[in-house]
């Protein structure tokens, strides 16, 4: 299993063997396909950091459930900023395994 | 390690992105004709209203087939929400007219997806576009045409009701 990226809170990996990618938050890991990793991100990206300081979202929490509703997750503001920056990451370490993969 | 978004995926992950914003665009589209249609009809202007639904109709269809193109590659398409669907309108002059401005957005759209397909190297999403450049020329011509009838037959009285008479006849042959 290799570490595709890591953020300040989670780290997303890929395993090769099981055809599929994990991501490790601060209390647990879980395995996603990639169908699912992509539902993640599309998630992730519909989080609306503004409602988090212009008192639309005073809490400043998201809640997210991913795999199927097989799990359900609380995020805080600072969490979410990481979590946009971190899929960013991991996708853009995709394309670029996507590349130098790629045979010329 | 291996390339397993390609093993999934067939299209470019931001070019699947911009195809589910390109839906949005197709069942707003789909939705403002379904509003010119239902003016049309309240208006007595009949052959109008059912040039718009059929326009409605094959928005849809459009719309259907960029979704299926997606989920078929292995990506994931997402149901559009439509909002902000204009329903007042002045005249049916100004319903042809902004049917066009829609058609030339479209269009645009159309285009900037076709350029970002070169500039990631997804030859298979340009190649299913090629379908969309033509069919939205079509369209295009469809609604100058029907503004060209306005300028010959007037806006008002019996010549609107004659322009209404030869709305079914509009289209381009080849696209019947």
């Amino acid at each position: 299993m290799k570490v595709l990226h890591q953020s300040q809170f989670f780290i997303s990996y890929q395993c090769d063997k099981q055809r599929c990618f994990f991501i490790e938050f601060p209390h647990k890991r879980i395995k996603l396909s990639f169908c699912q990793l992509l539902a993640f991100r599309q998630q992730v990206k519909e989080i609306d950091l503004n409602a988090h300081f212009n008192g639309q979202n005073p809490h400043g929490l998201e809640m997210l459930m991913l795999c199927n509703r097989q799990h359900f997750f609380v995020f805080s503001t600072l969490e979410c900023i990481d979590l946009k920056e971190f899929i960013t990451g991991s996708f853009a370490m995709l394309e670029l395994n996507s590349l130098l993969t790629t045979p010329f | 390690m291996k390339d397993l978004v390609r093993q999934k995926l067939s299209i470019h992950v931001e070019i699947m992105d911009l195809l589910n914003k390109q839906i949005e665009k197709e069942a707003h589209s789909s939705s403002a004709y379904l509003a010119m249609a239902s003016w049309c009809d309240h208006n007595a202007l009949a052959n109008s209203a059912d040039f718009f639904y059929e326009q409605a109709a094959e928005e849809r269809e459009h719309m259907m087939k960029i979704f299926r193109y997606i989920n078929d590659n292995g990506g994931t398409a997402y149901s559009p929400e439509v909002s902000n669907v204009n329903h007042d309108f002045k005249s049916l002059e100004e319903i042809f007219e902004t049917a066009l401005d829609q058609e030339i957005s479209i269009t645009k759209s159309i285009h900037n997806l076709v350029g970002k397909c070169r500039k990631v190297n997804d030859f298979t999403t340009e190649y299913f576009l090629q379908w969309f450049i033509a069919e939205q020329m079509e369209e295009e011509q469809t609604m100058r045409r029907a503004l060209e009838l306005f300028d010959l037959m007037g806006t008002e009285g019996l010549g609107l009701k004659l322009l209404d008479e030869r709305i079914p006849n509009i289209r381009n042959k080849s696209q019947k």
